[in-house]
C-alpha cells in the first residue's frame, strides 16, 4: 500500500518508478501484480484519437467602444457567443460558413491554428446596447492576444468503443471513417491496453481534479463526461462497450500541435484529434493488476453501421490484439482493419508523461471527488411522435411493368397514371429494375423497343420497415426522385417519391401548428 | 517498370499499345486509366526483355511516357499514423509497421485515391 503523497515524494527525490501502460502489461505478465504493486509507482496511459466532443472557451477582451458579441466567426467558423459580452465557445465539429470549404476547415482546424500561433480572422455581429454600443468587428487575433483560451471537452477518453463495419452494398462515410461495402473493411478507435479508462476501469484513482497530460500541456479532469455510463457488460473487469467518459480541461496556450490536430472525416465533418494521457498511481495490488490489462483481454463488439438506427446489430465479438493484426475474419472472409486513433501517438503521449514525471516536472493529485462507477446509464432521446415508417404511409395501388413489355405500352402507362417511375417486376412480383419517363424518352430517341433494354437494374430501394427520415436522406444522397418500396421477399409493395415525402412533412408541420394554436 | 502514359486527342483511337505489346512481347498491366476523346492518361506497369524498344516505339507514335518512382506522397508533418487509410487500400500497399507508423509501398500502389480522400489529416496526395 502506497499513498499519492509518498509517490510524489519519490517523484521529487527522482526515484519514482514509472512505466507506460504497455510496459506495465509486460511487467505484470512476467512478475505478477504483487511484485508490480511493490516496485512500480506510476503507470502512464495515453490515447490520441478523434474526439468530436471537444472545444474551447475564448475570451477576446473588450474593444473601444465595446461590443456584446452576438454572432462570432473565426476564420468563418462560428463560435457560440450566447454567454458574456466577449466570451465564446468554439466547438470542434462546427462547419465553415463558406459552403465551398464546409467540412474541410471547421472548429477543430481553427483550434489547431490557434495553438500553432497562427493569426485568425475575427468577425463579430452585435445588436448594440447602451453599455455595448458597437455593432460589428472585423479584425485579426492570435493566441497571444486572447485573454484566455481554455479547452473544455465535454466527452473525451471513451473507456472502450464500438468497432464499425458495413454490410450494405454502398460505401458509407461515417464518424468511424470510410466503410467499404460488403464488409470491405472495418475500423476501430481505442488505444486498447494504453487507453486511460481501461487501466482504471472502476475509477479508483482518476477523479475530479486529477492532473493529466492534455494536448502537450497540463490539464485536469473536471468529472465524468457526458454520456458517462457504468452499467454495461464487463469482461475481464473492463466494459465491452463505450461506457465511461471524462470531461477534460486545459490551457490551450500551453498546448502543442504535436498532440492535437484538426481533422475531417470524409463526408462526415470536422473532428479534433486529442492527445490525452492520465497517470495512474499504483496504490495497491488491485490497481497494479488492473493496469496490467492486455489487448487480448479487452473485448469489443463489431457493429453493422449499414443499419442507421440507434441500435445497430452486433456482427461479432473481437479483441484489440486481434484487431491490431490488421485483419479479422467475418463470415469466412478476411476483413482488413483500420485503427482511427493513432497507437504510435498514444505511445508518444504515455512516454512524454512518463518523462515529465521522471524529470520531476509533473506531480500526481489526489482526486477531489470520485467519478461514479455505478448507477449511470445513457437514456435515449424519445421522440414524442414516433418516427413514421414507410409501411405507415398510405400508398396507392402500385403500378408495375414487366420486362417484356413494349416501350409504347409503358409510355402509355406512365401518361395514363400521371406518374414518372415504374418498377419492373418478374412473374412473382419481385423487383427487377425501374424505368422513369426520362428512360422512356431516351429509349424512343435511340430506337430501343424492349423495356428490359432501357430499365435501370441497380435500383435504390426503400424497405417497408425503414423510417421515412432515412428514405428522405437516401433520396437526397443519390439525387433521385423516387424509389420502390419492397418487402422482405423483394416483392414490390409501392412507390415513394420525393413529393410524397414533402407532402408528409407539410402535413406534419400543419398538424403541429394546429396543436400549438 | 511503372509509368504514366499520356495520350493526345489525335491518337486516342489508334491501337498503338496493342501493336507494340505484340511486337515486343511485353507484359502490360493497366493500373489506372482515364481516357476520353479529349485525350487521356494511364498508369501502367510493364515488364519484358524489350521494354526499352517498346517505349521507343510508342513514344515515336505520340504517346508521352513518364516513368514514376512514387505514386503517393505522404506529408510526414501532417500524418499522425492513425491508420484510417490502411484498410481502404485494395492492394495492401499501406501497412502499419512494427513501430506503429504507417508505411506506403509505392511499388504496390495503383493510385486509386481511396486513401487520399479518406485521410482525416489530408496528408496523402497522388503524384501526377
Amino acid at each position: 500500500m502506497k499513498t499519492i503523497r509518498e509517490i510524489n515524494q519519490k517523484i521529487k527525490n527522482g526515484n519514482a518508478v514509472v512505466l507506460t501502460a504497455a510496459e506495465m502489461t509486460e511487467y505484470v505478465r512476467e512478475n505478477g501484480s504483487k511484485a508490480a504493486a511493490e516496485e512500480i509507482d506510476v503507470v502512464t496511459t495515453g490515447t490520441f484519437g478523434a474526439m468530436c466532443s471537444s472545444g474551447a472557451f475564448l475570451n477576446f477582451g473588450h474593444s473601444d467602444p465595446p461590443i456584446k458579441m452576438n454572432r462570432t466567426f473565426l476564420n468563418n467558423v462560428e463560435a457560440y457567443s450566447g454567454i458574456a459580452a466577449v466570451d465564446a465557445y468554439i466547438g470542434a465539429t462546427q462547419l465553415n460558413k463558406n459552403p465551398q470549404i464546409g467540412m474541410d476547415y471547421g472548429g477543430a482546424h481553427l483550434i489547431e491554428d490557434l495553438i500553432k500561433g497562427k493569426e485568425v480572422e475575427l468577425i463579430v455581429e452585435a445588436y448594440g446596447t447602451d453599455c455595448y454600443p458597437r455593432k460589428e468587428i472585423e479584425t485579426i487575433v492570435d493566441m497571444d492576444k486572447l485573454n484566455q483560451a481554455t479547452m473544455v471537452n465535454p466527452r473525451n477518453c471513451y473507456q472502450n468503443y464500438a468497432v464499425a463495419t458495413n454490410s450494405t452494398d454502398e460505401t458509407l462515410y461515417t464518424y468511424m471513417g470510410t466503410l467499404l461495402p460488403n464488409f470491405g473493411n472495418l475500423s476501430y478507435s481505442s488505444a486498447g491496453q494504453l487507453s486511460p479508462l481501461l487501466n482504471d476501469p472502476y475509477f479508483e484513482t482518476i477523479g475530479l481534479g486529477t492532473r493529466i497530460f492534455l494536448c502537450g500541456g497540463e490539464g485536469y479532469v473536471l468529472g465524468e463526461g457526458t454520456q458517462h455510463s457504468t452499467e454495461g457488460e464487463r469482461r475481464n473487469g473492463v466494459p465491452v462497450g463505450s461506457a465511461g467518459t471524462l470531461m477534460l480541461m486545459g490551457d490551450m496556450k500551453k498546448m502543442s500541435s504535436d498532440f492535437v490536430r484538426g481533422a475531417t472525416m470524409q463526408k462526415y465533418g470536422p473532428t479534433l484529434y486529442v492527445g490525452a494521457g492520465i497517470p495512474i498511481p499504483i496504490l495497491n495490488e488491485g490497481i497494479a493488476k488492473r493496469t496490467g490489462i492486455s489487448d487480448e483481454d479487452i473485448i469489443c463488439n463489431v457493429y453493422d453501421y449499414g443499419v442507421p438506427r440507434r441500435s445497430r446489430p452486433v456482427i461479432k465479438e473481437t479483441n484489440y490484439k486481434e484487431l491490431k493484426t490488421g485483419k479479422i475474419e467475418i463470415n469466412g472472409m478476411e476483413i482488413k482493419t483500420s485503427p482511427l486513433s493513432s497507437y504510435r501517438k498514444a505511445e508518444e503521449v504515455a512516454n512524454e508523461l512518463k518523462n515529465w514525471i521522471n524529470n520531476g516536472k509533473f506531480f500526481l493529485t489526489e482526486p477531489v471527488n470520485r467519478i461514479p462507477s455505478k448507477g449511470y446509464t445513457v437514456k435515449p432521446l424519445e421522440i414524442k411522435k414516433p418516427s413514421i415508417l414507410i409501411k405507415d404511409i398510405e400508398s396507392k395501388q402500385v403500378i408495375i411493368a414487366h420486362p417484356t413489355e413494349e416501350i409504347s405500352d409503358v409510355a402509355r402507362k406512365l401518361v395514363q397514371n400521371n406518374i414518372n417511375h415504374l418498377p419492373v417486376v418478374d412473374d412473382e412480383g419481385k423487383l427487377m429494375g425501374i424505368v422513369t419517363s426520362w428512360d422512356i424518352a431516351n429509349a424512343i430517341a435511340k430506337g430501343k423497343a424492349k423495356l428490359k433494354d432501357v430499365m435501370t437494374k441497380k435500383v435504390i430501394i426503400a424497405r417497408e420497415d425503414e423510417p421515412v427520415d432515412v428514405i428522405a436522406r437516401r433520396i437526397d444522397k443519390y439525387e433521385i426522385s423516387g424509389l420502390p418500396i419492397i418487402d422482405k421477399d423483394n416483392k414490390v409493395k409501392g412507390m415513394i417519391t420525393a413529393e410524397d415525402i414533402s407532402r408528409l412533412i407539410g402535413e406534419t408541420a400543419k398538424n403541429n401548428n394546429e396543436v400549438s394554436l | 517498370m511503372r509509368a504514366w502514359l499520356k495520350f493526345s486527342p489525335d491518337i486516342v483511337n489508334k491501337a498503338i499499345i496493342s501493336d507494340a505489346m505484340k511486337k515486343y512481347n511485353i507484359n502490360f498491366n493497366i493500373l489506372k486509366a482515364d481516357i476520353t476523346p479529349k485525350g487521356g492518361k494511364m498508369l501502367i506497369e510493364i515488364d519484358g526483355e524489350q521494354v526499352e524498344e517498346f517505349i521507343e516505339y510508342i513514344e515515336k507514335r505520340g504517346i508521352y511516357v513518364d516513368p514514376v518512382k512514387k505514386v503517393l506522397k505522404k506529408d510526414e508533418e501532417k500524418c499522425v499514423d492513425c491508420g484510417a487509410c490502411v484498410s481502404l487500400c485494395p492492394v495492401k500497399a499501406i501497412c502499419i509497421k512494427e513501430d506503429w507508423s504507417v508505411g506506403i509501398d509505392n511499388q504496390l500502389c495503383i493510385g486509386c485515391g481511396f486513401c487520399t480522400g479518406s485521410c482525416p489529416m489530408k496528408a496523402i496526395t497522388i503524384m501526377e
